[in-house]
């Protein structure tokens, strides 16, 4: 520890006198250096004074304000990745960089990438990747201002350019966990930077300005282009295809070519196509979002799974864009899926630094699953339905019955669980008259009515609310059905105090509501977008001319389930029983044991009698 | 079931290259696109993705955004309910500042919302309140600019009339039917028969042939216990006799 303590303290000296002094680190000659500088101060000062120097010095330096720790972690994070030992950067990665954040930067930057510099040997990929996590911590835990928005944009542009355009695949290998976060984190900075420049009033001159010159800054075509690229240089959909059509491992690594066969890009193309679905979402395109997911595969056990977040992340957006498609159905079976997979994995991710925005998100698709269980009721999963009716119970409550509480209730909903909805193009920036007059219009409205975001999010809960609404009456159709087998569509009318003609039409719509696209057993493998219409009520009907004929289907109780497993657990206690060492017993005790049993034949034959006599009795007085 | 949506049958491989491709996000493929649209509304065809595409053109280069094209898409959607097509049209329709750049005022945003109006109609089968509303004066506009111009599109209402019919009534009086459809006397006649449906002559009620939408049976589903699951306790007994 001393040791390296002196070492640091050359090297802030050596710095100020701009050179290079990162070997100091790598190489471990430092006893060598740490003699010639107490030999060089000796003759002049005592050692009081040194230690004064070395901290005044220390104080000036915005190097020696990095703890040594950090310094040190650094160093060595570097070192794994120059390694490309997986097992240690996913250390760094997953633990160092959170703790040194925890302990000292909490509240404040990352020591810049340039500053740290010296001590990777001004290595520019460590440096690219450097600043992913320092943006990324900036994002999360701090503001970032205009710059940090704009050169987080720039570093990853550099990070995917090294990536795509080097000669050849580069040897670089990272933690399948953190490619997902370059992914994720790419396309997250894209959101917020679009919902950030959508409200023009809050923009100082100098934003605008950079705004007006911002250029292909975070444009959706920047990001698209980026998506896009690394799934055609991975060959991932190849890739996918050959794997369902079991080729072998020969002839897939000829398919997908030397990009395509490292681990890097493979892991990269797919979180690109799960990224991509994320976008189309952000942007409102729910047809294209499952459309890119083509040749995936929804399942557990496929090898993409391995990243939680990413995996969730997967169900989460295809779960919504069902909803949006009107495919109630595979919305509640999609989210099923993953809320069971989250249920399970809970016990393994607790200690997670992830396990937070995965509980976020899996209490939104609670939320999710609760509006679309109202909308369409099944009894895929009762376990997923009495969790979704615990944490929303009065919103369930209110949507399940239709009528006019119901529709605050699906916005409420709807609000907090849908994703981020964002503008693909800016204000009119470059343009000053244009935007000006936006920015006095909007400051005349409302301050808070400036931002466009919100209009977004709007615009989609519009549509939403709008298919909700027309659905409304028919809960209480339903359980008026219920009641009969045939019915007049006048007197249901009556019941109702109806217009007829109208509660034909609501008849019709009740129809409609019954039936959906739903994907069906045995199409796993093709495009998530498939179908066919499958009935979703277990109420059926027909009207013939005004007589309305009503069936139900029923399900019997199941009780299979519960005989099995009982059987099971009486077996084995029976096993367990049989195979206990008979106690052996001593005198007394058996002589209690005897008591007893003799006790309690005597308290069994006692009530017996009784029970005859009274009841004897009982028949003599009736008699 | 869905893939006449996914892929027309009249698609021709041109089309579905920009579609599937990332040709689609390429603006000076719009026009291409556009002249399909065109094609779809003199012929009566459809194909929702490949308009959707022009949408999402429009909407990353808000410089190709065409209105008389945008409505055209929204009514080609229109009668695809109940099918989400109309909504997963609007969803793509960003909002847009006062645009300086076209010659004449933009239409959408006075037609757009006739058009949703006109959607929930459909959507919630309010066929005659269509019929009324969308013959009305106040739609006349739409009706001389637009839908005149859109082979088939009444037809294609009553497609919609006529789906929901057949999934809900086994017979239907005429006079009802008439409502929905908009049609009567001979022009209704003409039509039962191009349907293949038939008129009750005394009690002049249409009969539904018989699908599985409007055949209703009651069902009991009773568990049946698959032997796997019985596995364990047999092999457990088995073993212990």
């Amino acid at each position: 520890m001393a040791q390296q303590r002196l070492s640091l303290w050359n090297a802030e000296e050596d710095i100020e006198g701009d050179v290079d002094l990162s070997i100091a680190m790598g190489t471990y000659d430092q006893t060598v250096q740490y003699e010639e500088s107490v030999h060089m101060h000796q003759p002049q000062i005592d050692e009081s004074t040194l230690i004064a120097m070395q901290q005044h010095i220390a104080q000036q330096a915005a190097f020696s304000q990095i703890p040594d720790v950090v310094k040190s972690f650094i160093v060595h994070f570097h070192q794994a990745v120059l390694e490309n030992n997986l097992a240690e950067i996913t250390v760094a990665y997953e633990s160092g960089w959170n703790k040194y954040t925890e302990k000292f930067y909490a509240k404040t930057e990352w020591p810049e990438a340039e500053l740290i510099a010296p001590l990777v040997n001004d290595d520019p990929i460590f440096l690219i990747l450097y600043r992913e996590l320092y943006y990324r911590h900036v994002y999360s835990r701090l503001q970032p201002n205009i710059d940090d928005r704009f050169h987080s944009y720039e570093n990853s542009c550099e990070l995917f350019n090294y990536l795509l355009n080097s000669d050849g695949p580069v040897e670089l290998e990272l933690p399948e966990q953190w490619l997902w976060d370059i992914i994720d984190e790419f396309i997250y900075q894209y959101q917020v930077f679009c919902t950030w420049r959508s409200k023009v009033t809050t923009k100082t001159p100098d934003e605008l300005m950079m705004l007006a010159d911002g250029g292909p800054v975070w444009s959706s075509y920047s990001v698209l282009n980026v998506l896009y690229s690394l799934m055609q240089k991975s060959k991932i959909n190849e890739y996918m295809v050959a794997q369902r059509e079991g080729k072998s491992a020969e002839e897939i690594a000829e398919i997908v070519g030397e990009y395509g066969q490292r681990p890097l890009y493979r892991m990269l193309g797919y979180f690109s196509i799960v990224g991509l679905l994320r976008v189309h979402v952000h942007l409102g395109d729910f047809t294209l979002g499952l459309k890119v997911m083509e040749s995936v595969e929804l399942n557990q056990k496929s090898p993409f799974t391995r990243v939680t977040a990413c995996h969730v992340a997967t169900y989460y957006y295809v779960g919504f864009c069902y909803i949006m498609l009107r495919r109630y159905p595979d919305a509640i079976r999609t989210f099923v899926t993953i809320l069971n997979f989250i249920m399970r994995m809970r016990q393994y991710h607790t200690r997670s630094y992830q396990y937070d925005q995965i509980s976020k998100t899996a209490d939104r698709m609670y939320a999710l699953f609760a509006m679309c269980h109202a909308l369409s009721p099944s009894r895929l999963d009762d376990n997923i339905a009495n969790i979704a009716k615990e944490r929303y119970g009065e919103q369930y409550t209110k949507m399940a019955r239709g009528g006019s509480d119901a529709l605050a209730a699906f916005e409420e909903l709807f609000v907090y669980a849908c994703p981020k909805f964002i503008i693909a193009n800016p204000p009119p920036y470059d343009d000053p008259g244009a935007i000006n007059a936006l920015i006095s219009a909007a400051a005349e409205e409302d301050e808070s009515a400036g931002s466009a975001a919100v209009d977004a999010t709007q615009r989609h809960l519009e549509l939403f609310l709008a298919d909700v609404a027309a659905q409304l009456p028919v809960p209480t159709l339903r359980s008026f059905l219920k009641l009969y087998t045939s019915l007049d569509a006048k007197k249901l009318a009556n019941f109702l105090d109806a217009d007829e003609e109208e509660l034909v039409q609501e008849m019709m719509v009740l129809k409609q509501a019954s039936r959906s696209i739903s994907r069906v057993p045995g199409t796993e493998g093709t495009s998530l977008l498939e179908g066919q219409t499958i009935t979703t009520s277990d109420l059926n009907f027909v009207i013939d001319e005004n007589m309305v004929h009503i069936a139900e289907s029923t399900i019997g109780r199941r009780y299979a389930g519960w005989f099995i497993k009982n059987t099971e657990r009486t077996q084995k206690i029976l096993d367990d029983l049989k195979s206990m060492p008979l106690p052996a017993p001593s005198k007394a005790a058996a002589l209690a044991v005897a008591g007893a049993s003799a006790g309690d034949n005597a308290g069994q034959s006692r009530p017996a009698r009784t029970g005859a006599k009274v009841a004897w009795g009982g028949g003599v007085k009736a008699a | 079931m869905t893939s006449e949506w996914l892929v027309p049958s009249t698609r021709s491989e041109l089309i579905e290259n920009l579609v599937s491709g990332v040709d689609r996000y390429n603006p000076s493929n719009v026009s291409i696109l556009e002249d399909y649209l065109y094609h779809q509304i003199r012929s009566e065809e459809y194909d929702c993705l490949a308009n959707l595409a022009i949408l999402k053109l429009y909407q990353f280069n808000p410089d190709l955004y065409n209105p008389d094209v945008v409505i055209n898409i929204l009514i080609k959607a229109l009668t695809a309910s109940p099918m989400p097509d109309f909504n997963l049209c609007v969803s793509l329709l960003d909002e847009r500042p006062i645009n300086s750049q076209l010659d004449e005022p933009d239409p959408l945003p006075s037609i757009l919302p006739i058009l949703k109006g006109l959607h929930a109609l459909l959507f919630r089968c309010r066929f005659p309140a269509f019929w009324e509303i969308y013959n009305s004066e106040a739609l006349a506009l739409l009706r001389d600019n637009y839908t005149v111009e859109v082979a088939g599109f009444e037809n294609a209402v009553r497609a919609v009339a006529i789906r929901a019919v057949r999934a809900t009534f086994t017979s239907i009086s005429s006079k009802r039917l008439s409502s929905y459809l908009n049609l009567s006397g001979a022009e209704l006649a003409a039509y039962f028969q191009k349907l293949g449906w038939t008129v009750d002559a005394s009690t002049l009620a249409v009969t539904i042939p018989p699908n599985p939408d409007n055949q209703i049976e009651a069902t009991v589903v009773q568990e049946s216990v698959k032997l796997p699951q019985l596995v364990k306790i047999i092999s457990h007994a088995v073993a212990k006799a």
